[in-house]
């Protein structure tokens, strides 16, 4: 510790859901003595909580808050997810899977992905996914992790398929018993400095004030603090992802199997999500509601379902896009109140994660000190990372032929942001991905998505047609078979999670 | 090909490794002295790697191109005299010991001999190295290094590589470029006497004249001279073999001298904001002048247009204030094997390569006009205009000991912390790092100094290990 350490920065955190009290849980861990950390939240507003699958990187925010895996799976009731299979996006009847992992591996600085092509311009190219674990293991409803070594068995991450509803009340927990002081009450006043407009206080409806250097926002879509009170504008993204709905309806498994993956199935006016957890399937259609009803939506949810309702379908509303700024004055929003990307990709908990991982990155030095260089640094890497995952987004609907409703007529027609309309080109003429280091989706997610929605680029790479495509064939073959070999030796889901039942599951 | 330089050699090399099938033509021979690329000694830890992948034994670089090995580098007198430090390769250092050497610099803001931050700076202390062999766990397994050479000899080697792959090659000077009617592609160059030679790809390794980019009508010139101020530069010719592990780039009070190890010799390079009488140079390199060369610092704009990809200093022109030249180089080269085209070249491929091109030319602007940042070389060399996000890291740096990612810089973050801090930048500490826990700093800190034992123990005594490395063939020089 720093011998003349300055006050702690006093952080209060309003909202107490998923980011709330993730947020107050990294600081107050990740700052201990720098930061004291109070969190306001009101029992009378509830969370959204819908956010039930992730992506890797939940895996080392929990590991950097010395979490236990197995106490906070059990805990959520959570299953492994190996990525997410999507049906009937490129057209009805076709479906691939995204994986957290490759397709084969790179061969004299040439991506596997144009061998591939060039098998399949010899139609000997089966699936990509059957050159990919992750895709294989997903699909045979297996799970082991991945190996450290850096054998075929190290090609693939997995992230977590848990209950949101019980991730906030565990974060909770962990947050209270490193010291973050929870305050129930709703916020009826937002007193400010009138010199500087940054926030100064907020009042309880019972007459508390809470006094606080640094304010987060987690307040959820409402976003009190940032968009209300200092009235940072929205940028609003629907006319590129319009749904703006979606109809939560859990239910129970309908079979024994324990899927490793997430399901998102096109439907006439969006899609509906199938996240399995160790004791109900997530399930729940995400829909444009210019394009149908509310009603509609819960019967087709209600009618979709392959288990038994658990509850009456529940309806959330959302606006995609984000603030143009994440970070004003002394006020930070993290999660939903500084953006919202609907949750196809399961992005929802990684960009809160991100604001988090940011916001510790360049928290202040001192109580007053926040420095606008720091607040800059936050609000330009925060867009980077909302603009990337939206970009990825908005491919899934345009990279499509379907024309079968409205919805997927103006998805598959409108003029997407001129970053994806670069890429998409570079890609359909040659085959190539748009590279970057820093954000989310590299190019495995970007070739899961462009092959598994049937668009192929004219060419591919000439140095993948020097090799015969018959020595081709039996070289992918090779692979596939050696990927086969590790997924036969793979437990499955559910026996992993049986098999580790005193560690890992309660329910499973 | 158009340039028969060591940079030429390896791209005609790399081109016809990629694709067997085509023929590959060098035209013109070795470039002047002013394409660094083509001059340089040395090189990064990033040409090792593209050296393995088109089949450049490191072992006959050693044997027969006088190779030998850095680990670090030393700067001195960018913060001030007396002040100094040593930036080695790599990014493995543990989270926590990077926390607690980030402590201790800002502690010992000012010190003239902080602890070694690196296994690479504790070997090349000792003199004791030799690489670890490859795959292997070893306690040196970590440690990342740079290779040197004899230019001349080096060339040598490549062009043996070449001719036995088939490469052809044809002696001559440019005398035409006649482009393709109605588009943006060269159909053939004309060499001076012996008529024209037409190709589908032509790759500029001419140096910094560019003889096809720069005749290509939209070839446009993007000036850095407002952020890099070197103008002269000043090379003396080896002498009397150097055997060491460390190298050094150092500011004095007329400009910056990089002094290169070498089996060959001594390379000293002096570069200066103004022309020098000879024997101001002379005397500030301690060695005769063998060239003098003035410079005017900038890139392409476009270093890919139409059927034309210019590399090394036909891209980009600076001054060779450490071995920048080559990385840039072959990290094009690495970049021109990615998105290598067939014959019809989508104008996205080339805008792809261009903009991550362009990235890499950037960043290795950007790296140099840190040099020029601190209040110590202005003294030197004036006030420049700092590019791009240099203000930005420097500001988070020195409050925060932050290093921002930015795509494709030459340095890992790890290396432009060290690179900041021997340039006599304080790193700052943040609230993170604060607040991180002692005990992990402690066990660390133990670590690292058990694997420096390791390290220690298992590395032969440099000096006779290259010597025997290099018994099959004495060093090469002239």
């Amino acid at each position: 510790m720093n011998d003349s350490a300055p006050k702690p920065v006093r952080v209060v955190v309003l909202g107490g859901g998923t980011a709330g009290w993730m947020t107050a849980a990294g600081v107050a861990k990740l700052l201990p003595g720098l930061a004291s950390v109070q969190l306001v939240e009101s029992e009378e507003i509830g969370i959204v909580g819908v956010g039930e699958a992730t992506l890797p990187h939940i895996r080392g925010f929990v590991e950097k808050l010395g979490i236990d895996e197995a106490a906070f799976m059990k805990a959520t009731h959570a299953t492994f997810k190996l990525g997410i299979d999507f049906r009937d996006f490129g057209r009805i009847g076709e479906s691939y899977i995204h994986p957290f992992g490759s397709f084969g591996e790179e061969v004299g600085g040439v991506g596997f992905h144009h061998y591939w092509l060039e098998l399949a311009r010899h139609g000997k190219a089966r699936e990509i996914g059957d050159y990919s674990l992750a895709v294989a293991a997903a699909k045979a409803n297996r799970f082991r992790p991945p190996s450290a070594d850096d054998s075929l068995g190290s090609t693939y991450g997995y992230a977590y398929q848990f209950d949101a509803t019980l991730f906030g009340p565990f974060m909770r927990e962990f947050a209270r018993g490193i010291g973050v002081e929870r305050h129930e009450g709703r916020v009826v006043t937002v007193e400010r400095d009138p010199a500087s407009g940054d926030v100064t206080a907020l009042v309880l409806a019972d007459g508390r004030r809470i006094e606080g250097d640094l304010f987060i926002d987690c307040s959820g879509f409402r976003s009190i603090l940032l968009g209300q009170e200092l009235e940072v504008p929205w940028e609003d993204w629907t006319h590129w992802l319009p749904c703006d709905r979606a109809a939560a309806m859990p239910c129970t498994h309908a079979t024994e199997d324990l899927r490793p993956y997430t399901t998102a199935t096109a439907m006439p006016a969006g899609w509906r999500w199938q996240i399995p957890l160790q004791h109900r399937m997530g399930n729940g259609y995400v829909f444009s509601s210019a394009h149908i009803s509310e009603e509609q939506a819960c019967d087709a949810i209600r009618a979709c379902a392959e288990g038994a309702p658990l509850a009456e379908p529940r309806i959330l509303k959302f606006r995609p896009g984000r603030r143009a700024r994440s970070w004003s004055h002394n006020v930070i929003g993290v999660g939903l109140a500084s953006g919202f990307l609907e949750p196809l990709e399961s992005t929802s908990i990684y960009l809160a994660q991100m604001a988090i991982t940011y916001l510790i990155e360049l928290f202040p030095a001192a109580a007053g000190a926040i420095d606008p260089r720091d607040r800059d640094e936050f609000n330009r890497l925060v867009d980077m990372e909302y603009d990337r995952v939206r970009d990825f987004l908005i491919l899934h609907y345009h990279a499509t032929t379907r024309d079968d409703s409205e919805f997927w007529n103006h998805v598959r027609t409108m003029r997407v942001p001129d970053s994806l309309a670069d890429k998409l080109e570079l890609w359909r003429r040659a085959g190539r991905i748009e590279k970057y280091s820093d954000g989310l989706f590299y190019d495995a997610s970007w070739i899961a998505v462009y092959v598994g929605q049937g668009l192929l680029p004219e060419v591919h790479d000439p140095r993948a047609a020097m090799i015969a495509p018959d020595a081709l064939a039996r070289a992918t073959e090779r692979l596939r078979m050696a990927v086969t070999g590790e997924v036969a030796a793979m437990p499955g889901h559910r026996d992993y999670l049986r098999g580790e039942a005193a560690r890992l599951a309660d329910a499973a | 090909m158009v340039g028969g330089g060591q940079l030429g050699v390896l791209a005609a090399i790399a081109l016809r490794r990629s694709l067997p099938g085509c023929e590959v033509i060098v035209i013109g021979g070795q470039p002047g002295p002013a394409s660094f690329a083509d001059w340089s000694p040395t090189a990064m830890p990033f040409t090792n790697k593209l050296h393995d992948r088109l089949g450049i034994a490191e072992a006959d670089i050693i044997a027969k191109a006088g190779g030998s090995y850095r680990l670090v580098t030393r700067l001195s007198g960018w913060g001030g005299a007396g002040q100094g430090s040593v930036v080695a390769y790599g990014d493995a250092l543990d989270p926590a010991l990077r926390t607690a050497l980030a402590r201790d610099r800002a502690r010992a803001a000012g010190a003239h001999a902080p602890a070694p931050a690196s296994l690479a700076q504790v070997l090349a202390e000792a003199g004791r190295f030799a690489p670890p062999p490859p795959g292997e766990p070893s306690p040196l397994a970590a440690v990342d290094y740079a290779l040197r050479w004899h230019p001349p000899a080096y060339r040598a080697l490549l062009i043996a590589a070449a001719q036995a792959l088939g490469i052809g090659y044809v002696e001559g000077v440019i005398d035409r470029i006649e482009l393709v009617d109605g588009d943006d592609n060269i159909a053939a160059i004309g060499i001076a006497g012996q008529g024209l030679i037409a190709a589908d790809l032509f790759v500029d390794c001419s140096g910094p004249q560019a003889a096809v980019l720069a005749g290509h009508p939209h070839f446009v010139f993007t000036d850095w001279s407002d952020s890099l101020p070197t103008r002269h530069i000043y090379c003396a010719a080896p002498a009397a073999p150097v055997i060491a592990l460390e190298d050094r780039v150092t500011l004095t009070s007329a400009g910056w001298v990089t002094e290169v190890a070498g089996r060959d010799g001594r390379h000293i390079t002096l570069g200066t904001p103004a022309a020098l009488p000879r024997a101001a140079a002379e005397a500030l390199l301690g060695a005769p002048v063998q060239a003098a060369i003035a410079l005017t610092p900038g890139c392409a704009a476009e270093p890919w247009i139409g059927n034309v990809v210019a590399l090394g200093d036909a891209a980009a022109r600076f001054e060779p204030l450490g071995p920048l030249h080559l990385d840039l180089a072959h990290r094009q080269l690495a970049l021109l094997l990615e998105m290598l085209p067939g014959r019809a070249m989508a104008p996205l491929e080339r805008a792809e390569y261009n903009r991550r091109s362009g990235l890499m030319m950037e960043g290795v602007r950007e790296v140099l006009a840190m040099h020029f940042a601190s209040p110590e070389a202005q003294r030197v060399f004036g006030s420049c205009a700092l590019p791009g996000r240099v203000a930005a890291v420097i500001d988070q740096f020195e409050r925060r000991g932050r290093i921002p990612f930015r795509e494709e810089l030459p340095l890992l973050g790890q290396e432009q912390f060290a690179l900041l801090v021997a340039l006599g930048w304080t790193p700052g500490l943040s609230p993170a790092a604060k607040a991180a826990d002692p005990a992990a700093e402690t066990s660390a800190r133990a670590a690292f100094e058990a694997n420096a034992r390791a390290a220690l123990a298992f590395a032969p005594s440099y000096g006779p290990w290259l010597a025997s490395a290099a018994a099959v063939s004495p060093a090469p020089s002239g």
